[in-house]
């Protein structure tokens, strides 16, 4: 068994998958999406994150903070402690809810995840992942009721400059995952400052016979604060689409749940 | 007197009865100040209104049959007849008794220019009243462990029971008085319970009368056709009330409400009944008579949730477990979304009951983000009552939601639920004085001297209920909601004198607050040693002066948060406070059944109480009923709430209620409505007994509180009873919003 490095656990989610849901974020993540809404998520390591309007100025940070003002960002868990945490909400799951690993890249983490992934299921609970698809893990796939995936901009070079990669092991990984029948929902986050090809990626995700979803996600800002509590100060400049945007995009977004 | 200024379809009524609705919740509170209460379906007073009370008692107030039931007969005999030509029923009330008895929680700003009024008020406080005759049963040997231990004692509570509407039914105002006359002659000793009685009902038929002369006047005034045909039917219906039993589902509305009005006025009484179980016949019966149909059938639902917000029930399982959900459980979730008000309707959840009846009143309380309705769990509340003894299954399941957060079995039970509270945060106040100067002080000792303390607390408060029992009668009897009680009229007794059962309810307030106290000592002092016991005290006393200290205590594992120090001892202090419930010995077959519940007043009862451990500051508020602390989890999940409540049940047929703010991203979609459903069924599948659910609109409700009458129609669910968010004061719309923010 493998621990993983945990950043948060999040009960009662409901933005993370079908039905009520407890979302695991893991630490760690191979890509740095200028836009990423989970900033705290990308450093593998442990970090601190400093909320200055809630100090209280007692100077004894070296003997542990207490006013939330220094927060400690990832905690080692073992697969059976996530369970854990993860069945105290298994009465709200119904048919549809159950644990997401997110992140980060939960893959980055893939014994851990394997582990974290097998305890849960031994409890009955559906599981599902949101990746970036940067890796691709058969074993893992085949365990999971549901992928949440990301092709996040359709130009290979455009895709490098905004998240440091190219997607074309993205795009074949999408392919490779189709062929195992796990139901995949495909999503982009829309960011209005960026040509993505919505238009192509949405033609692409049809091609697929096992994407059930393609979800338009629109750019919100809350990484905002979290990039400040990490030291990094400049906002990423970025901004939340208008509804008619949302609009003007819907037509490319399609569900056959 | 609303006019008619509409196409007169029913839509267009509706919507006519809504403006007129919203129009006198904004004069009600130009009249009355702010309320922090139900709405209680009153109207505005009009112009001239008043009342000579006629006071009996040398203190300065009345009791007794003779004195509430004079005042009774002024005060209804002041209500002018209340009737809209939009509307099928009529019948609405202004005032009620309590406010000439000297209780500041009641006082109308109207009846603040009343020089008597106001004289017997200069020697009425939160705690002690002019509701109760002292004169002739004192009880100062009880008031400083009352005061010490911040108990409501229920000593001069009043309704809080529900009646048996089947008897009224059958009976109508007419055969209550040949009743009262049968049995006048049996109990020829019972004379004044029977004048009483007798000049009751009569006052309740001249209020009938009224309104029967009024819609003549109306009438003959009219000349829209269909308006007057409308008043027609409404005369008709009146008349054949009058004095005989009602006897189509049209009559049994108008009787209802009718009934209700006068049991409002004589002590606010809103408990309801199985709406969709009583109404049931009249509605089969007239529908095959094909006098009645869907359409008419939700107007007049409509209009009588308008007429009062009531506690009602609908669904839930007989004594054999089968579905009683109906076609016209369907049509009340159909006519009170039609007229989308504040409505106290609860649905009973079973897992034998219609899912997709409970997936459609999902869809209502997402889709008008207006608080209704609640849900109660069948199961674990019947179970639990049954837990008392000599309970069987069918009295159990008969025993219905009918308030905020209490049940009650229609004409038999005599509960006064709600009423009774100790605030056990001043609980461990006290034990935290106590232990001070002990020289071994621990979570464990502390935990000794609060369990010697809550047992005094227990004892006095037993004290005070048995001395309301004992003497309710003659104080303030019931006279109105007597006349659908059980052996009331037939042995010339109250209720209070003559009920089946005896199963009061104790509520203890502030949980969260002592749970999270007793764990952050646990954690804090005695695991980690981050603080000492001096260290602590030096705190309590001077209210935290130490951000630091404050910061440790009150960041310690918390109750709700999920199998930490503080969840446990919510359940060491729950078992603690059933045993002490269970182990108190009550004369004449009268048992105490313990709940978790602070009602609406954690403002006041958190007044009382000094700095406590977990980093609460002085006088600042307790905690809402079983409800953990504001910001007990980072992602404020409801499941982790709902976990930690259901761990919290007192399993006696009682509530501790989960009082919760979702989501208002949640959509009226099929998914939303799995959400919600799925936490309702969560919670309810661990034991969980009522949830009170807001699904609030947070851009709305920010802006309402800015500026309430900017939504004068906003409608909160504030505890187990809804309000309109306009009514309430500046800190208690606060308390919503803050509670809306937090996640709890």
């Amino acid at each position: 068994m493998t621990d993983a490095i945990v950043a948060d656990i999040q009960r009662a989610s409901t933005h993370d998958g079908p039905g009520i849901r407890t979302t695991v974020f893991f630490k760690g993540c191979t890509l740095s999406c200028k836009w990423c809404h989970n900033p705290e998520c990308i450093d593998p390591n442990p970090q601190i994150l400093f909320y200055p309007e809630k100090c209280i100025g007692c100077k004894m940070c070296d003997k542990g903070c207490f006013s939330g003002a220094r927060v400690v960002c990832g905690k080692s868990m073992t697969a059976s402690q996530i369970a854990a945490e993860v069945a105290q909400d298994m009465a709200y799951y119904g048919t549809e809810g159950g644990v997401t690993f997110s992140g980060g890249e939960p893959l980055m983490q893939k014994e851990a995840l394997s582990d974290a992934i097998d305890e849960c299921k031994k409890l009955g609970i559906k599981c599902a992942v949101e990746t970036s698809l940067i890796y691709y893990d058969e074993q893992i796939f085949k365990k999971l009721d549901l992928v949440m995936a990301d092709l996040k901009i359709w130009n290979s070079e455009t895709h490098k400059k905004y998240t440091g990669v190219g997607n074309e092991i993205i795009i074949e990984h999408f392919k490779k995952l189709d062929t195992l029948g796990v139901p995949i929902i495909a999503r982009t986050p829309v960011i209005p400052e960026i040509e993505q090809g919505i238009d192509k990626i949405s033609e692409f995700m049809k091609t697929l016979k096992n994407v059930i979803c393609y979800e338009l996600l629109p750019y919100h800002p809350l990484g905002n604060s979290k990039r400040q509590a990490l030291g990094i100060f400049e906002p990423d400049g970025f901004s939340v689409p208008s509804t008619e945007y949302m609009e003007e995009l819907k037509q490319y977004a399609h569900c056959n749940k | 007197m609303p006019t008619v200024t509409n196409n007169y379809t029913y839509a267009d009524r509706l919507a006519a009865m809504r403006e007129t609705k919203v129009r006198h919740t904004l004069e009600k509170r130009k009249q009355n100040g702010f309320t922090d209460l139900d709405d209680f379906g009153t109207v505005p007073i009009s112009e001239g209104y008043s009342v000579e009370p006629l006071y009996n008692s040398t203190n300065g107030s009345f009791y007794g049959y003779d004195g509430m039931c004079e005042n009774f007969c002024r005060v209804i005999d002041a209500h002018e007849p209340y009737i809209d030509p939009n509307e099928m029923l009529c019948g609405r009330w202004r005032d009620m008794l309590v406010n000439y008895r000297g209780d500041p929680h009641y006082l109308p700003d109207w009846l603040k220019k009343n020089p008597k009024t106001m004289e017997l008020m200069k020697s009425a406080t939160n705690q002690w009243s002019k509701r109760w005759d002292e004169q002739r049963f004192p009880y100062d040997h009880l008031k400083p462990l009352q005061a010490k231990y911040n108990i409501a004692t229920g000593i001069d509570g009043d309704a809080h029971f529900a009646c048996d509407y089947r008897i009224g039914f059958e009976l109508g105002f007419g055969g209550f008085l040949e009743k009262i006359e049968k049995y006048r002659k049996i109990n020829p000793d019972k004379k004044d319970f029977y004048d009483a009685e007798e000049r009751t009902v009569k006052a309740i038929i001249r209020f009938v009368e009224r309104h029967c002369e009024k819609l003549r006047e109306m009438i003959a005034a009219e000349e829209n056709a269909a308006v007057k045909e409308n008043l027609e039917t409404m005369l008709k219906t009146c008349e054949n009330i009058t004095y005989d039993a009602p006897k189509t589902f049209r009559e049994v509305c108008q009787w209802t409400a009718f009934f209700n009005c006068a049991s409002r006025i004589y002590t606010r009484d809103g408990a309801g009944f199985q709406l969709d179980g009583l109404l049931w016949p009249y509605y089969q019966n007239d529908v095959k008579a094909g006098i009645l149909d869907d359409e008419t059938a939700k107007f007049l639902i409509a209009n009588l949730l308008l007429i009062d917000p009531h506690y009602y029930q609908i669904s839930g399982v007989d004594e054999n477990d089968v579905d009683r959900t109906n076609h016209l459980s369907y049509l009340i979730l159909e006519a009170a979304d039609s007229i989308n008000i504040a409505c106290n309707l609860t649905v009973r959840v079973h897992k034998n009951c219609d899912r997709e009846f409970q997936r459609k009143c999902v869809y209502y309380l997402i889709k008008n983000k207006n608080a209704w309705p609640r849900f109660c769990n069948d199961k674990s509340l019947a179970e639990g009552y049954m837990r008392n003894g000599d309970i069987d299954k069918k009295t159990a399941r008969e025993r219905i939601a009918v308030g905020c957060n209490w049940m009650c079995v229609p004409g038999k039970e005599f509960p006064m639920n709600d009423t009774v509270k100790i605030n056990i945060a001043k609980v461990l106040d006290e034990s935290l004085k106590d232990m001070k100067n002990e020289e071994n002080k621990s979570s464990a000792r502390l935990f000794e001297i609060y369990e010697s303390h809550l047992k005094k607390a227990i004892e006095v408060t037993a004290e005070g209920i048995n001395l309301h029992i004992d003497h309710a009668w003659e104080v303030t009897p019931e006279l109105v909601m007597n006349l659908m009680m059980h052996n009331t009229i037939e042995r010339g007794e109250d209720i209070s004198q003559c009920a089946e059962l005896y199963t009061v309810g104790i509520d203890g307030a502030g949980l969260a607050v002592v749970a999270d106290s007793f764990g952050a000592i646990e954690s804090r002092i005695e695991n980690e040693g981050l603080v000492s016991w001096e260290t602590l005290y030096e705190n309590l006393e001077n209210d935290f002066a130490d951000e630091r200290v404050r910061a440790i205590m009150s960041s310690a594992p918390k109750y709700c948060q999920g199998g930490t120090v503080s969840d446990a001892w919510a359940q060491k202090l729950t078992d603690s406070w059933v045993a002490a419930i269970k182990a108190q010995k009550m004369p004449e077959g009268r048992k105490l059944i313990p709940g978790w519940f602070s009602w609406s007043r954690t403002i006041e009862y958190g007044s009382k109480v000094g700095a406590t451990p977990n980093g609460r500051k002085a006088t600042t508020p307790i905690s809402h009923g079983a409800n953990p602390n504001a910001h007990f989890r980072t992602d404020g999940a409801p499941t982790a709430q709902s976990n930690g409540i259901a761990s919290v049940q007192c399993g006696y047929g009682n509530t501790a209620p989960l009082q919760i703010e979702f989501d208002p991203m949640v959509k009226a979609d099929d998914e939303g409505i799995d959400l919600v459903l799925n936490l309702i069924l969560g919670h309810f599948e661990q034991g969980g007994t009522l949830i009170n659910i807001n699904v609030l609109d947070k851009e709305k409700i920010l802006k309402a509180n800015e500026n309430p009458d900017l939504y004068p129609d906003l409608v909160v669910r504030v505890t187990g009873f809804t309000a309109y968010f306009a009514s309430l004061s500046p800190q208690f719309r606060q308390l919503v919003v803050d509670r809306f923010l937090t996640g709890i």
